[in-house]
Parts: C-alpha cells; structure tokens; sequence
C-alpha cells in the first residue's frame, strides 16, 4: 500500500489547514498514514478505530499534502479508498451523510430540492437582460456547441446569483452557441466521490453522459472546480473537451475591456482547481486581461473542501478564520473562481467575487461609456 | 487509550512501533506556565517526560523509549517574540522553525543561517536538542554555534537560563551548583531532550549574505577520491558556502547524476584555488538548483519497487575514516547486503563541521544513508544489523553524528549529561541512560 511509502518526515504537517486550525498532531496527513502503519497495533481498540474513521473525514482533500511529499505517498487516493473502507465498515456513524445521500439519490441534487427547479431559481433573474434565455434550456432534441454544468451550488443558492448571471451575460456577449442542462442536470458524483461511493457517483455520472452527449456539446463549462474534476477525469468523454470557465474565456477573449478599481484585491486558488486539475494560468491570465491588481495569496485551503462543512463545521470555520487573520483578509476583496470557496468566503465576512463577476463588470462599465 | 495519544508516536526515525498505552497524557503547552503544569502532572504521578518538537529527527530520542510518560509537544509555542537588529539576535519560542523565522526576518534583511534539509519541519528546540545543522554548518556553524541563550524548565519546575557562559536562576544555589560545573549551551546541544524543556531561545541573527557564489560540480572516480578531495577542501579551510557530496545513488533517484560527486557553492574570485584541490566544473544557476533539488529529496523519496528506509543515520568521516571513504562505503554496503538491504543513497553535507560528546569541533562528512528494506525482517534482525554497523563504525573510526546517532552511545556525552541530571532532576527522557536503551528502541522497528 502506498501508505508503506511515508517516511513520516513532517513535511505535511505545518502546511495542513487541519493542523493550522487545531495545532496537534492527530490532524495531520502524517498522522493518517502512521495510523495505518501502526493499525495492527491498535485495530482491537475499538474506541480508537472510531476516532480514526472520524479522523478520516475531517479533512479538506486539498492535496497540498500530496504535492509537497517526496516520498510518493498518493494521499488523496488512500483517503478516498479509507473513508470507503469507514463508510461501509461503520454506516451508523456517519448517519449524518444519509440526507445527502438520498436527496442525491432521489432528487440529484445536493439540496433534496425538485430537480425542476434547478433552471428556475436564476431564470427569474435573467430574464430581462437575456430575455431568450429559456432557449437555452436544455430538452430533448436540442443541441449546442457549448454545455453549461452549473452545478448545484450554482444551480440553488441565492448567494451565488451574481455569479450566475455574469456567466450568462459574458457567455452571450462573446456570442456562444450554448446551452444549460437544465432539470437534465445531476449532481456531478462529486460529494459521493468524496464519501468513496465511487457506485453512487457513477450512476450519476452516466445520466449526465448521456444528456452532454446527446445534446452534441463539443464543450463544456463550468464553474465549478469539484464538477471540473468529475467531468474532466470520470465521465470518460470522447470528444467533449471540459473546461472551467476561467479557461474558456480566457480562451475566447484576446482583449476584453479594462477595469479600473481602486479596492484592493486578492486571489485565492481554489485548491480542486490549481491543485488537483493543474488550472494556474488561466484564471490569472483573465485577470491580467481585464487589468485587475492583485496580491497573490498563500495557496492554502479554505476549509470548505472535502465535504468538512458538512461532516465538522466547526473545524471548518477554524480553517477560514485563522487564514483571515493570518493573510490580513480584512478591508481585501477576495477573487477566486469556486462557489465553494466563495461561500467560505462570505460565511467569514470576507468581500469575496468569482472572476466572472469581474468580467460581467468591465464589459457593463464599457457599455456605459460608450452609451 | 486515545487517538492523540497513539498518533505523537509519528516520527521519521525507524522506531515507531510502541506499546501506546505506556503514553499516560500528551500536552500542547502554549505557555512556560502550561508545560510547568503538565510537567508538574507528569511529576506528580511519577511519570518520566519525553519532549516532542517537529518529529523530523531520526535518533528516535521523541520516542521516550519503552518508559511511562506524558509527551509534550513543543508545536504550540511558536511566538516569535522578538527581534533586537542592532544586536543580531531573535527571541523565540521552541517549536518555531528556521523557515519560520526567516520568513518573519526577510523584512528586516536579516537571516538565521541554520538550515537543515528539514527546516520547514524541525523545530529550532528540536534542532538545538539534537545540535543539527545543515549543508553549510561548514560556514555558518551547528545549532550550538547560533544558540546565544536558551530558557529551560526542570523537572521540578524550576527554571534555569542557560547561555554560552554559563547558567542563571532565580534559585542562587542551582545557579551556583551548575556553575560550579560549567554548564553552558554546550551541554543542552545534543542533550536528546534528557536535561529539561525548552521554552525560549535568543538565535544569533546575521545580515542576509549579499555574497555572490557560484556553483560547480566535481565528479569522482571512486569513494575514495571523493573522501579525499573533501580532506583538502578542509585542510585548506576553503570558503565553501554549500557543499553536498552524493556518494551513491540508486538509479530510481538519482536523475542524470553521476555519483560519486561534489556539489560546491563559492564566491567566484575563490574558483582557482578550489580548482587547485579539486577539479570543478563551474555550473549555471539552474543546474545547480536542479542538482540542489535531487539532493534534497533523496532522504524521502523511495523506490519504484519497495520502501527505503534509514537504518543508521549520520556517518561521520573524518581524518582517517574521510581518507579510507571506499573501505567504509563497502564495509557497510557488505553489512548491509548480507542482511537483505539493497543499498539505495548515501549522500550528506561535505565539507562539514560537527561537534563530538567532548564538545571539540570535528570537519569531514556527515554521510546519511538509506537502504531498500527488506520485504520481511523481524526488529530482532534489524537491531543486529544496526549493531554491526555501530561495530564497524566504531572499528573504522567514523564518528556517528549525535544528532542521529543510535544506540546513544557516545560515552563523554552520556558521562557528562548524568552528571548534570543529578542536579537538574533525572525526569526526561530517561530512557536514554537505561542499560535496555538499544533494546528498549528496537522493540519500536
């Protein structure tokens, strides 16, 4: 096993978001790997056996553990066949997973809400400046050049509006032929994945398939990091190219117009998007483009991954804040590119905007000078 | 038993298979008040107290040996407390590391110039304990030698300042008494955290070096050549800013390498009279970075098939030993072989300066070495095989670095660190001083 591998040098203990926000040793990917190494030792100790499954699931699944070791250890994927192992050997202990997991398995969505409702919650919002825009629905029968995944966050929370809306207005301004899946869309699988029910994310996986497939997209966008790395590594798609938003407009766009903002910004790297699917340039090559100023930010976790909001808020909210005072976030408008960053983010009371929002804006400001 | 209490067993040495449950409390002090309370825990009920700092160490001191005792972690005390520019000097707490504080120096354009590979890790207590350093101690000295002051907690809760002089303390007769037998920070460097609890060290802080070196490479035809050419490298006292020798390396690691060789560091105007000692060829930044790179990871990579693992740490070449580098290379590849290990990097810091248990300054190479494991070997095995090496170490005149010497054999230390335990308490770490140490460490392969 690749844990066998790990010299236990330290080298991921201080870069950990866990350790940085409880300070012992017990959170660090070290220590998870050591506790595998030494289970012989301890596995009748059922107490123990327990606190370790728990152990597994509070973690970010950033991977700055698994890029910094030099000792090969491929932590990412023995978290992910661990929390498998727990999830199956101890169910009544994560019982809390249960409502996500049915709602993903009757309703699709994260939320337990009417799948119908995915194409309603924004559409209201956009109607009046892209009055067509329940064309772009997805049905049976249609077809585009572009899919749009929004992804559940996208698709139900009201705090990522604003985001929605500029993707759509930047998709029409630079003139795409796309469309949005509409009540055809499925969770990605992400969060299951996440769980290690590799059996659950594909079956819903396969929907989504057969949905981008049939509608003939030879793209598709998203804005999502997690439904990035679903689509791009685990939908087998034969050419369907998956791009994160930030890289299709980066693609399509030689000279957007310039922003001119006096506020002080930052970038934050969605750790699922620089880390896990290499995305680095792009998103800064669209804020060069549009000539925003920022200051780099420590490429550290946000707290909000690997379902932690969900299985250990508390620890979550830890990460976030000790990061805010440790990066000086106060009076800072936070950019990043993940609602899930962002919602992190905002429950912190940080300023924080996707660079679409950013985009969507330079175009406005164009539009009204030259009005 | 609980989780944290099995998981600060983690550490990079080869001993960390424990009996868990001899671990009765570990503690994550944030103040001196806090680890004067959970040493006075330990004291009250009779428990010995093994101190923790990064776990990046390979002696296997962290480990507390097979005793009943409560650990306690130095992670939480990283303040750095202050810094004085025109004095040269930082005031921190022990579980900061040397990235740490260079990071908050950068700003004032100063820099601590102790760098083990590890330095993102280690912790400047931890370091101080095992008096480490890195690939440039040859210039800049070993921990000791950047240590102005350091603030330690005794047994019974007593504290004690301990500089390069001598000791203070509020109790004049303790004062007196270690005085009276010249303790100085000599003595806490390679302590092995059996004297007390550090809470706070003055480090010598230096302008950052606005020196322009270049870098080069010599290549070798055997070990041999290799020992020998870092022999007049010391001999001629030559202005080395980095040097690290690779002697061997499995080809899964070793990238375009061609071992044996010497990767050098040095101000351009000295490149002539290093060329008359050894023949060097000048490299571009990159390369030497690249090669930088390799060198630095070879201590955790590992094979394409199998484990490394380090079995014996810090083999320490000099004199005579640093001359006969091809006899020692296969004497302990032959030991080494005979026991199922597959030789997989030896490689370390050259030139370089150590401290021996008498504290005398010693200069050669501190060669590290890591092995393939065998699939299967039982502690009992390993444990013989280690004590061939210490044999023929001992026979070959290399010196193990204490800071990763095991058994903790080397006597002066060991003599003179008793004899401050029975003034200072004998509370911590005590199992370094028992007759069952080696086997003590070994039941942990």
């Amino acid at each position: 096993m690749s844990y066998d591998k790990c010299v236990r040098c330290g080298a991921c203990v201080r870069i950990c978001p866990l350790f940085t926000a409880r300070e012992e040793e017990q959170f660090t990917p070290r220590a998870k790997t050591y506790l595998l190494q030494v289970m012989d030792l301890i596995e009748d100790d059922e107490e123990i056996q327990r606190e370790f499954r728990r152990l597994l699931f509070q973690c970010t699944m950033c991977g700055r553990c698994e890029e910094v070791c030099s000792s090969d250890v491929d932590l990412l994927k023995i978290y992910h066949e661990q929390r498998a192992k727990a999830l199956k050997s101890a169910p009544e202990e994560f019982e809390y997973l249960n409502a996500l997991r049915k709602a993903l398995a009757n309703v699709k969505n994260i939320y337990g809400l009417d799948p119908e409702d995915r194409a309603v919650f924004w559409m209201d919002e956009l109607i009046d400046d892209i009055p067509d825009i329940e064309d772009r629905v997805y049905e049976e029968g249609k077809t585009a050049e572009v899919m749009v995944f929004l992804g559940c966050l996208m698709s139900f929370r009201a705090t990522q509006m604003d985001v929605v809306k500029s993707l759509f207005k930047s998709l029409e301004r630079g003139g795409a032929d796309y469309m949005v899946m509409g009540a055809q869309e499925f969770c990605c699988g992400h969060p299951l994945y996440l769980m290690g029910d590799d059996e659950g994310a594909e079956e819903l996986r396969r929907h989504n398939k057969e949905v981008i497939e049939k509608a003939q997209a030879k793209t598709v966008i998203t804005c999502c990091p997690g439904c990035l790395i679903q689509l791009k590594n685990y939908h087998n798609f034969e050419g369907v190219e998956v791009l994160h938003h930030t890289q299709y407009f980066d693609r399509i766009l030689d000279e957007p117009p310039q922003l001119e903002r006096d506020e002080e910004f930052a970038y934050h790297d969605p750790c699922e998007l620089h880390r896990i699917s290499n995305v680095k340039r792009e998103p800064r090559s669209l804020m060069r483009k549009i000539g925003v100023k920022w200051r780099e930010m420590e490429l550290s976790c946000c707290g909000g991954g690997g379902l932690l909001r969900m299985t250990d808020p508390d620890l979550s909210d830890k990460i976030i804040e000790v990061r805010k005072q440790k990066e000086h976030m106060e009076g800072t408008t936070v950019l990043t590119c993940c609602p899930s960053c962002r919602e992190q983010f905002m429950s912190a009371g940080i300023r924080t905007k996707d660079i679409v929002e950013m985009l969507d804006e330079a175009f406005e400001e164009q539009g009204r000078s030259t009005e | 038993m609980k989780l944290r209490e099995v998981v600060i067993g983690a550490n990079a040495s080869i001993f960390y298979r424990f009996d868990f449950s001899k671990i009765r409390g570990v503690y994550y002090p944030r103040t001196e008040a806090e680890a004067k309370e959970a040493i006075a825990e330990a004291r009250l009920k009779g428990l010995v107290v093994t101190v923790k700092g990064g776990g990046s160490g390979l002696s296997g001191a962290c480990t507390g040996g097979n005793d009943e005792r409560i650990v306690l972690s130095t992670l939480r005390m990283r303040r750095i407390l202050g810094v004085n520019e025109s004095e040269g000097y930082v005031d921190v707490e022990p579980g900061v590391t040397p990235d740490e504080i260079n990071e908050f120096l950068a700003p004032y354009g100063l820099r601590f110039y102790v760098a083990p590979s590890s330095r993102d890790v280690a912790t400047v207590g931890g370091i101080l304990n095992t008096d480490g350093g890195g690939n440039d101690t040859w210039v800049n000295g070993t921990m000791r030698d950047n240590t102005i002051r350091a603030r330690m907690v005794l047994y019974d809760g007593r504290t004690i300042e301990v500089t390069r002089n001598g000791v203070r303390s509020e109790d004049a007769a303790l004062e007196q008494e270690l005085n009276r037998l010249h303790m100085t920070i000599d003595d806490i460097a390679s302590s092995h955290g059996t004297l007390g609890f550090v809470t706070e060290l003055r480090l010598h802080v230096r302008p950052v070096s606005e020196e322009e070196v270049i870098g080069g490479v010599a290549h070798f035809d055997d070990a041999a050549e290799l020992g020998q050419a870092i022999g007049r490298l010391v001999d001629a006292k030559s202005p080395i800013r980095y040097g690290e020798a690779i002697v061997m390396a499995h080809p899964d690691i070793r990238g375009d390498l061609r071992p044996p060789l010497l990767i050098m560091q040095f101000p351009e105007d000295d490149l002539e009279a290093i060329r008359e000692l050894v023949d060097v060829r000048v490299l571009t930044d990159s390369e030497v970075e690249k090669m930088k790179d390799i060198r630095i990871k070879l201590p955790k990579r590992n094979p394409v098939e199998g484990v490394q693992l380090a079995l014996f740490e810090g083999y320490g070449l000099h004199d005579t030993s640093l001359e006969r580098m091809q006899e020692v290379v296969a004497q302990i590849d032959d030991i080494l072989v005979r026991h199922g290990y597959v030789p997989f990097a030896k490689y370390g810091h050259a030139p370089s300066k150590w401290y021996v248990g008498n504290n005398e300054p010693t200069y050669g190479m501190v060669m590290h070495s890591r092995e393939i494991r065998p699939p299967e070997q039982s502690p009992k095995e390993v444990l013989a095989t280690i004590l061939e090496i210490v044999d023929a170490c001992e026979e070959l005149g290399v010196t193990p670095k204490p800071e990763h010497k095991w058994p903790y054999s080397d006597m002066a230390k060991k003599t003179r660190l008793s004899q401050l335990r029975e003034v200072l308490g004998q509370g911590f770490n005590n199992f370094i001083f028992c007759d069952d140490c080696a086997e003590a460490l070994a039941k942990m392969v």
